[in-house]
């Protein structure tokens, strides 16, 4: 059963993807900001990282620079998610560090792809 | 309000803004699609098979929603506007509608399936996430909605005028109070009426800047209502805004194919209503300000054609020239020139006043004296019929080229003058003859006050015979001669009706070539009217030199050009005009000669005295005009009649 951290302020967003994911098979953690989102990330307790990239306190960008930036979470697989679906928002998530992209609204079948793709699992 | 309004409308939102707009409308977007797919997962089995209808076709109008955001918002697309934005949010009501409609039916249990609290409270989330979608305008038009409160607070009163005065026609007493209620609290004067007949009647007295017309009415409807305001001139600018049930599309395109300028859906949303009326209101201003523009544009028109007419009123054009554009800057230039155009056809007039004074003293003088014309020794005799249709009054002239007559034309039943031209005055040379007719040709379409008519050319004996306009009067010779010489402003009276003349006859390629003092006749009323246009062209010039005396009368007004036989054109008239006016003022002729031999010679050698040397009340500018005139080269001389005219318009 894998573990994912749900970063993402919006709270219907977080009820709706929660849900859905749980209802794969997932157990969902969720953290409301990027520095919940790292502090978390960083007990290692978490598969993977679904990070929206617009949220407060510091942003989904920084966070996982953040992330790559420490040892323990070098490695862990981050999924960004935003909704701007900007042309240069891919190349900017890459950058950052992200493992992939995603654009909102989510396609649930799609994302679980990806998903499944970064945990080694499909 | 309306011009914040305008400004709203137009202005581009910048990439932040259009970015966040973005953001804001897909957030409710995300949510529509992912608790409607969220939903359709829990809903497998034929007991729900209803309500996974309803959620997919949520979803298919949620979809629709997010393409119409991303056509309108598309990031690195064209600009958007705040119009743009309210044109999004228009079309965005049509998957709203879908979706609310669809959610209601999910909250009504059907078929076989249960609505547990769980998926009640989903729905509701949709609902909310679809409501969002459409009234995320209200944060999202931040700005101008902003401006716009803060520049008109609701709670102020606003006067009348400056808003501007609305009539709402609906049957239903709720509706109307609804809108007046807004209305009003914006600032705006509002009348209602009830029915499609007091409608009209209202639209027709009262100034009303726009109608909110319900379509559906008792009795005249709201189509005939609009019909009637767009075919009656008086209302039709009046914009008209349609109030109408949203699914009532197709009536609202017959609406505004019938001239509605817009339409308001029912309920009313308080933007759009403000946005609408707004916008209407702005249109209406901007009509009344063309309305008034081309009003203005025909005052100008009408002040043009009063000038013609020459009834133009100074300062006729004062409201027009207060205004701060171009047509104002049109009306003020106009008016001043009309101003002067008018002042010197005063001058021109007080001049020609005294020119008939003159003329009236000396003609009393040669009654006095018992001066009548000579016996003539003319070859046609009163009575006799001449080329077998004009008889012969009396003898009007002779001069060099043949005698002048008054006779009646018989066919026409009209007094004429014809003026015979002795066949051994007249070139033999054929090409000179062609010439000549070409030129009498010319000389006919030549239509002026100041121009002697030429009718036609005949031939008779073997002789050429011009048959032209009769004009009772005297020539400016038998004026000179009577008076000695003229004052001041009646030599600007001649030389003002003479460039006149000059100006027209040559803007039709005819020279005169023969300008003199005999050829300048004065009616009764001192209108000069010059003749003999073209005939000068038959002359031999050849015999000029030779021939004294004869052919051309006196070489005393030719130019040195034309006494050489170089080319001669327009500046030759002027030259001789130079001529007529010194003797005009002086009397005299600039250059006199024993002979036509010496005469020549100082014409074409000798600067003579100017007028005011000879005559110390001639003005200066006057007399260095004549002086100009009589430059040996054209080159010195005004370079056309119509500059001469100019000259002496600005010597008074």
């Amino acid at each position: 059963m894998s573990r994912v951290l749900l970063v993402e302020d919006n709270e219907m967003n977080r009820d709706m993807l929660s849900r859905r994911l749980r209802k794969k098979g997932f157990e969902v953690d969720m953290a409301l900001d990027g520095a919940q989102g790292v502090e978390m990330a960083r007990s290692g307790a978490y598969d993977i990282v679904l990070m929206d990239m617009s949220l407060p306190v510091i942003d989904g960008w920084e966070a996982t620079r953040q992330l790559r930036a420490a040892p323990e979470t070098q490695t862990i697989p981050i999924i960004a998610l935003t909704a701007h679906a900007m042309s240069g928002d891919r190349d900017k998530a890459m950058d950052a560090g992200c493992s992939d992209y995603d654009t909102k609204p989510v396609e649930i079948d799609r994302l679980l792809l990806k998903m499944n793709t970064l945990l080694g699992v499909a | 309000m309306t011009e914040v309004g305008e400004q709203a409308q137009l202005r581009t939102l910048s990439a932040d803004e259009v970015a966040t707009l973005r953001h804001d409308m897909r957030t409710p977007v995300n949510h529509i699609v992912g608790y409607c797919e969220l939903l359709l997962e829990d809903a497998e089995g034929p007991d729900h098979a209803a309500r996974r209808e309803r959620l997919e076709e949520s979803l298919r109008a949620v979809r629709d929603a997010l393409e119409m955001i991303n056509a309108s918002l598309s990031p690195g697309g064209h600009d958007v506007t705040q119009r743009d934005v309210d044109a999004l949010y228009d079309r965005l009501r049509e998957p709203h509608a879908r979706i609310m409609e669809s959610m209601a039916a999910l909250l009504t249990p059907q078929d076989h399936a249960t609505v547990d609290e769980e998926f009640s409270a989903d729905v509701r989330k949709i609902r909310n996430a679809t409501e969002q979608l459409v009234a995320a305008k209200r944060s999202a038009s931040i700005e101008p909605a902003a401006t716009l409160e803060r520049e008109v607070p609701a709670t102020e009163t606003i006067s009348p005028e400056g808003r501007g005065t609305i009539l709402i026609v609906d049957d239903e007493p709720n509706n109307r109070a609804v809108l007046e209620r807004h209305l009003e609290r914006q600032g705006y004067t509002v009348v209602s009426a009830g029915d499609g007949a007091k409608a009209l009647e209202i639209v027709q007295r009262a100034s009303c800047d726009v109608v909110l017309l319900d379509v559906r009415m008792p009795g005249m409807d709201g189509r005939e209502v609009l019909r009637r305001i767009k075919q009656d001139p008086a209302t039709r600018d009046i914009p008209v805004v349609m109030i109408s049930a949203a699914d009532d599309l197709s009536t609202i395109a017959a609406c505004i194919e019938a001239g509605a300028d817009d339409f308001l859906p029912k309920p009313f949303d308080q933007v759009i209503l403000r946005a609408r009326v707004g916008a209407s209101i702005e249109k209406k201003r901007l009509r009344n300000l063309e309305v008034d523009y081309l009003r203005q544009v025909e005052r100008v028109a009408e002040a043009a054609t009063a000038v013609e007419r020459g009834v133009y009123a100074a300062g006729s054009l004062a409201q027009v020239a207060e205004r701060g554009d171009a047509l104002g800057r049109l009306a003020r230039v106009f008016d001043s020139m009309a101003v002067g155009v008018k002042a010197r056809e005063q001058r021109l007039q007080d001049h020609v006043t005294n020119l008939r004074r003159e003329m009236d003293e000396a003609k009393r003088s040669a009654a006095a004296t018992g001066d009548t014309q000579e016996p003539d020794d003319g070859a046609l005799i009163p009575g006799e019929l001449f080329a077998n249709r004009y008889q012969i009054t009396r003898v009007v002239g002779r001069g060099g080229m043949g005698m002048v007559y008054k006779a009646r034309d018989r066919e026409l039943a009209e007094d004429v003058a014809i003026k015979t031209l002795r066949s051994n005055a007249m070139s033999d040379d054929p090409t000179v003859v062609e010439r000549f007719k070409t030129e009498i040709r010319l000389a006919r379409r030549i239509s002026h006050r100041n121009v002697v008519r030429t009718h036609d050319l005949g031939e008779h004996d073997g002789a050429y015979y011009v048959t032209m306009e009769y004009v009772e009067g005297i020539t400016v010779r038998e004026l000179i001669d009577m008076r000695g010489h003229l004052s001041v402003p009646s030599t600007l009276g001649i030389a003002q009706q003479l460039a006149a003349s000059l100006e027209v006859a040559h803007g039709q390629g005819v020279i005169h070539r023969d300008i003199k003092p005999q050829n300048m006749l004065l009616d009764p009323d001192g209108v000069l009217k010059v003749m003999d246009f073209g005939i000068a062209r038959l002359a031999q010039h050849t015999s000029t030199l030779t021939q004294a005396g004869m052919v051309i009368g006196t070489p005393a007004y030719m130019a040195p050009e034309q006494l050489l036989a170089e080319e001669v054109d327009a500046r030759s008239d002027l030259y001789a005009v130079g001529v007529v006016l010194y003797e005009c003022l002086t009397g005299a002729l600039p250059f006199e000669g024993a002979s036509p031999i010496a005469l020549i010679a100082k014409v074409l050698h000798t600067v003579p005295v100017s007028p005011a040397e000879r005559d110390g009340s001639v003005p200066l500018p006057l007399s260095g005009l004549v002086m100009r005139l009589l430059d040996k080269e054209p080159g010195g001389r005004p370079g056309s009649a119509g500059e001469l005219r100019e000259l002496l318009a600005e010597l008074g």
